[in-house]
């Protein structure tokens, strides 16, 4: 009968847990989020990692809602992996659940911080640290952990108080340096091998700048 | 002397080795894009595999700029192979069909008749240069069109298409300095050596040399920078993010300076030497 009564008393804590609700103030932004139906803008790129050397490049980024965001270029662009879902469609594409991790400061900002554990094994993320400004009803940094990518964190900077979009995306994540295949080599066919495993991985990052921004609700 | 000169490119125009060398030039040419049409993608693929983890790419990597590079990289070795091959031969050929002789018994300067060998060799070096440049380009974006270029230099850099074709042409003309050089070299050697087999192999020898040389370290500053090959890469510091053209004009000038004193050396030898096949 006691056994009973600890099995009762397990089974309904572990509904609470499996019924845990996904924090209010993110559905907020997700509501907020969902209400573009579509934008475009002018982006301009710009990597800072420490073996490549890129001008800004230029292209045109444009959203349509159930669609995946779409950047386009004349150019030869590097794209990051993470850092464009400002619609937070990637997200919310698989169940998950979310736990509070209190407030924390941000650029000035007092922001609430929670975590975001996925409960479907689809996901591609494994958790995520989501930095939200109630107020503005926006986010403004996340720390995505993926199964397969690594961490990204990106950072996003609005123009004014009511901007749904950001202006400015930094988006940073650990690159490894790069292998070189010899017939590619120009001027230096030696290959500093230690220096090159010495080196492992290094933080990059990419500076995403949008004008122009054209959004239909 | 301008008689001299005509009367050389007469004779290159109507010798079979020129064919031979621009034939040889669009066979590099062709095996380059024919290897880049077949290997191209996965050879990018392979140079930014790292990087795809963190990235997605938009934009076509393999295209005429990147050929144009690679066969501008002919300029290491198969190039310059070949005008030394041809270039001494214009000499030692005369040497072996005995015609030097025959042209000594003329009136005719035996500084003049050398000068206007080497003119004549820098003429063919620079037209070679530009024909391999011209068709270079043509067939190139032709075939595989515009877009960025990607060099592994000092990292990855990347340039964009019209910054590319403008290096790629300044490198080309850097090139033929170098170029110059190695022909100047070839017809000294044919000078000293006067047997063509002889000198073909001395002539593959010293690029040889000249390539290994330019990455060994000699730990002394001074010739580091000024031993002879240690100048002949001056194009390639085209594909540096940031271009140091002082480095280059030093180089070049240097290399320029360096082919003046081979060609006296070659003039000098020539003049007090018995014309004797």
């Amino acid at each position: 009968m006691k056994g009973l009564f600890f099995l009762s008393i397990f089974l309904i804590g572990l509904n609470q847990v499996c019924a845990q609700e996904i924090d209010n103030d993110l559905l907020q932004i997700k509501k907020r989020m969902d209400s573009i139906k579509s934008y475009d803008a002018q982006i301009k790129l710009d990597v800072d990692i420490s073996f490549i050397n890129m001008p800004s490049k230029y292209g045109k980024v444009l959203y349509k809602q159930g669609e995946t965001t779409k950047v386009t270029s004349e150019d030869f662009i590097m794209l990051p992996k993470r850092g464009l879902d400002l619609t937070l469609n990637e997200i919310f594409k698989y169940p998950f659940i979310t736990v509070n991790r209190g407030e924390a400061n941000h650029k000035g900002i007092l922001c609430k911080v929670i975590n975001l554990i996925p409960t479907s094994s689809k996901s591609d993320f494994s958790i995520a640290t989501i930095f939200m400004d109630t107020k503005a009803k926006r986010i403004v940094k996340s720390e995505i952990s993926t199964k397969m990518e690594g961490v990204f964190t990106t950072y996003l900077d609005y123009k004014n108080y009511a901007d749904i979009l950001p202006m400015k995306i930094e988006v940073e994540f650990a690159v490894n340096s790069v292998k070189i295949p010899l017939r590619f080599l120009g001027k230096e066919t030696e290959v500093d091998r230690k220096a090159l495993k010495q080196e492992g991985s290094k933080t990059g990052k990419i500076f995403l700048t949008l004008s122009e921004i054209k959004i239909v609700k | 002397m301008i008689s001299l000169i005509r009367s050389e490119i007469y004779k290159i125009s109507k010798q079979s080795k020129t064919l031979y060398a621009l034939a040889a030039i669009l066979i590099i040419e062709g095996f380059v894009i024919m290897s880049a049409y077949y290997q191209g993608a996965g050879i990018i693929d392979l140079l930014l595999d790292n990087l795809k983890d963190s990235f997605e790419f938009r934009g076509n990597l393999l295209n005429g700029n990147l050929i144009i590079y690679l066969i501008l990289n002919s300029l290491w070795f198969h190039i310059p192979l070949i005008l030394m091959i041809i270039i001494s031969g214009f000499l030692t050929s005369e040497y072996k069909d005995k015609t030097l002789e025959t042209v000594m018994l003329q009136p005719v300067s035996k500084l003049y008749f050398i000068l206007s060998k080497y003119i004549v060799s820098i003429v063919f070096t620079l037209f070679i240069v530009l024909i391999l440049a011209v068709t270079t380009f043509f067939i190139s974006y032709w075939i595989f069109g515009y877009g960025d270029l990607v060099v592994y230099l000092d990292g990855l850099n990347f340039f964009k298409s019209d910054d590319a074709f403008y290096r790629l042409i300044y490198a080309f003309l850097s090139g033929s300095i170098t170029m110059v050089f190695f022909s100047v070299v070839s017809l000294t050697l044919a000078v000293i050596l006067k047997d063509a087999t002889k000198t073909w192999i001395v002539s593959a020898i010293f690029l040889i040399c000249s390539n290994l040389l330019l990455k060994i370290d000699f730990r002394n500053e001074v010739i580091n920078e000024l031993f002879f090959s240690k100048l002949t890469d001056s194009w390639q510091y085209f594909f540096y993010y940031e271009i140091p053209y002082s480095t280059i004009y030093f180089k070049n000038f240097m290399l320029l300076g360096y082919s003046i004193l081979v060609m006296v050396i070659g003039v000098l030898i020539f003049k007090r030497r018995d014309i004797q096949g």
